[in-house]
């Protein structure tokens, strides 16, 4: 099915109770700005991975999946045209989703 | 309009009891994701690209005004004030808590109302003409036998857990406005020589990226057979469709596998094995049914208004209106009218919470409190006296809702596409407003007539592309969206298929194709020829010549 991540990768989760975007985050937390994300590659990447699902084992999270991550000035962003829309919210209600927040400015 | 019985009440609201204890237990960690995610499916709950999305049935496409005003009421305190209509006659939100779902669930189960069997591989809501019960055109009112093919599906023991979801769609009138032979059961009612009720049932149709058009298994079902018939058809399919390949376990496939004969020769065996089980209900709760959806005692009125006539002379869009959103009643000096949810660079299919406050007033209003929603997304007031027209127009345009586009290029259906929905590889509504921001002109949109455009953001095919005059398809070319442009769709009576007109486009090149395509038509039509009469005589290649060869 889906083709094995190379390079830089990131954890784009759902929020248990309200479906939002999380991206995992360095100290083991979430956080809806991707710039936050930790990012790995290769084994690294799937250590990641096993360390975020202690989310969903703590009911936190849904969803966990790595993703291919594009980094400029040390902070990560998602490569696929899809995560961004996950990242930011819906192109078409630009009212809505993090891209409305005042930290989506720094991305 | 139908109205629950003690069953019906005791079983929605057994179900909220229900999911509410699942959704406590699975915040609680008493529930994995995995055991949880087919319980909220069940309840109509998905997780989409941005939050869970909570699919609410309308069934067969009719609502009361009170019931719309609880929608309007849980997009503004569940939700971000908005919801969206789609090509099942449904409504979608967007932004639900998940906590919040069984409070959701109590609100719609007060106005009689659920979010059941909208997801999973089950029988869903059955899906009729918008002007069901109210148009000239009919033999008999559909709603009834939806209603009937409700209660026998719901929770339907044997048919919960098909090979995949089944669709069923009905109409009664010579014009299919519910493109029943693009649905997994086709439902056509019919009158015999001698004036009984029947009906011509079709299967295996079906969207999707396996494109078919459903074929006639009976010519005339009686209806004292109605339901044991389905029940047939469904435990052939049951029995029998491919369970190893989700792509492949659609009841199209099996029958095409099969041949329409032999599926066929096996339903009649499995009918008279099971006929003597008293599924088919008697004469007299058809009878009962049918009362609830009595049509309502309108006076016959004057067919010509002298002030609509003088407004229509006197205002162009109002004449647009006029035209285009109206269609003719049962009852003369009446009309059925749809309110365009295809505002000119608007998102298709969206209503915001005040949007459904004020058609629920307006149904109180002007159509017997009744509200209809339609599978190209818009939404219908039923029986409207013709002299109501110019205040109902004037209300109605105040608020955003007076698009005169019905049945024009701009009536566009769009997906969520990529904007919203996880199984997306394109975005649909940013190339919806473009072209509806092009075609902006209405006299020019006049001019250009009849023409339904559908567009799906991947091959599932929710926007009925395949079923399109001009469909649109998006896709993922090497992680760009590229859109696929076809021809010679079509939804109605004489369902087709559409054709790839060549490779695809990018978000400006698809709105450059399409309107060169409709260039070609006005070049080539004869008088007063519609867009797939065109098509049809001239064929596809002059269409390709001029979106390729000028490229």
């Amino acid at each position: 099915m889906a083709k094995k991540l190379t390079g830089p990768q990131m954890i784009l989760a759902n929020n248990l109770g309200d479906g939002r975007v999380v991206f995992f985050t360095s100290n083991g937390g979430w956080s809806a700005s991707p710039a936050e994300a930790v990012y790995a590659e290769d084994e690294a990447a799937e250590t990641l991975l096993a360390e975020a699902n202690r989310s969903v084992t703590n009911n936190l999270i849904v969803g966990t999946e790595l993703i291919g991550a594009v980094v400029t000035d040390g902070k990560p962003y998602p490569a696929h045209m899809k995560h961004v829309m996950q990242a930011k919210g819906p192109s078409v209600r630009t009212d809505l989703g993090y891209q409305v927040s005042t930290e989506w400015e720094a991305h | 309009m139908y109205a629950y019985d003690t069953y019906d009440h005791a079983l929605v609201r057994s179900r909220v009891a229900e999911f509410r204890d699942q959704v406590a237990r699975r915040v609680k960690g008493d529930l994995t994701e995995e055991e949880f995610r087919p319980l909220r499916l069940m309840n109509g709950l998905y997780l989409q690209l941005h939050a869970y999305m909570l699919r609410v049935a309308v069934p067969y496409g009719t609502m009361s005004a009170d019931q719309m005003r609880r929608l309007a009421h849980i997009a503004r305190k569940y939700d971000k004030g908005y919801g969206h209509f789609t090509t099942r006659q449904n409504i979608q939100y967007n932004w639900p808590k998940l906590s919040e779902t069984p409070d959701i669930l109590d609100e719609l189960a007060d106005v009689e109302m659920h979010a059941i069997q909208t997801s999973g591989n089950c029988i869903r809501n059955v899906t009729t003409d918008q002007f069901a019960g109210a148009t000239a055109d009919e033999v008999a009112d559909p709603r009834p036998y939806a209603e009937l093919l409700r209660q026998w599906s719901t929770f339907h023991p044997e048919f919960s857990f098909l090979p995949r979801k089944f669709k069923f769609a009905i109409t009664g009138a010579a014009t299919d406005r519910a493109a029943v032979k693009w649905h997994d059961i086709g439902l056509i009612v019919r009158k015999n020589e001698v004036g009984a009720i029947g009906f011509e049932v079709l299967v295996g149709g079906g969207m999707g990226r396996t494109p078919v058009i459903g074929k006639t298994i009976r010519e005339f079902l009686p209806e004292a057979d109605f339901l044991s018939y389905q029940e047939a058809i469904l435990r052939v399919y049951n029995e029998q469709g491919r369970r190893d390949n989700k792509y492949k376990a659609r009841i199209k496939i099996l029958v095409e596998a099969m041949g329409i004969d032999e599926f066929r020769r096996q339903v009649e065996e499995e009918w008279q094995r099971i006929k003597h089980i008293p599924i088919d209900v008697p004469a007299e709760e058809i009878a009962r049914i049918n009362a609830f959806f009595a049509p309502p005692p309108l006076p016959v009125l004057e067919d010509t208004v002298s002030a609509v006539d003088a407004l229509a002379r006197k205002n162009f869009v109002f004449a647009a209106w006029l035209k285009n959103n109206t269609n003719p009643h049962k009852v003369p000096g009446h009309v059925n009218v749809t309110i365009s949810l295809k505002p000119h660079g608007g998102i298709p299919g969206d209503a915001t919470d005040s949007q459904m406050d004020l058609v629920a007033s307006l149904a109180d209003t002007y159509s017997q409190s009744e509200i209809r929603v339609s599978h190209e997304q818009n939404l219908i007031l039923p029986h409207v006296a013709k002299k109501d027209l110019p205040t109902l127009w004037s209300d109605l345009d105040k608020a955003g809702l007076g698009t005169a586009n019905v049945g024009l290029l701009t009536d566009m259906i769009a997906c969520p596409g990529l904007d919203y929905c996880a199984l997306a590889n394109a975005r649909s509504i940013p190339i919806a407003q473009a072209i509806t921001k092009r075609f902006d002109d209405m006299k020019r949109l006049q001019d250009i007539g009849p023409l339904k455009v559908k567009m799906s953001g991947c091959i599932n095919s929710c926007g009925h592309h395949h079923a399109g005059h001009i469909g649109i398809l998006g896709v993922d070319r090497k992680g760009e969206e590229s859109y696929q442009l076809l021809l010679g769709g079509s939804g109605a009576e004489d369902a087709t298929k559409a054709a790839i007109l060549g490779p695809g486009f990018d978000e400006h090149g698809i709105v450059d194709a399409l309107e060169k395509v409709v260039a070609v038509y006005l070049g080539v039509r004869k008088e007063g020829e519609e867009f797939l009469a065109t098509y049809r005589r001239v064929g596809q290649q002059v269409f390709k010549e001029a979106v390729y060869d000028a490229a």
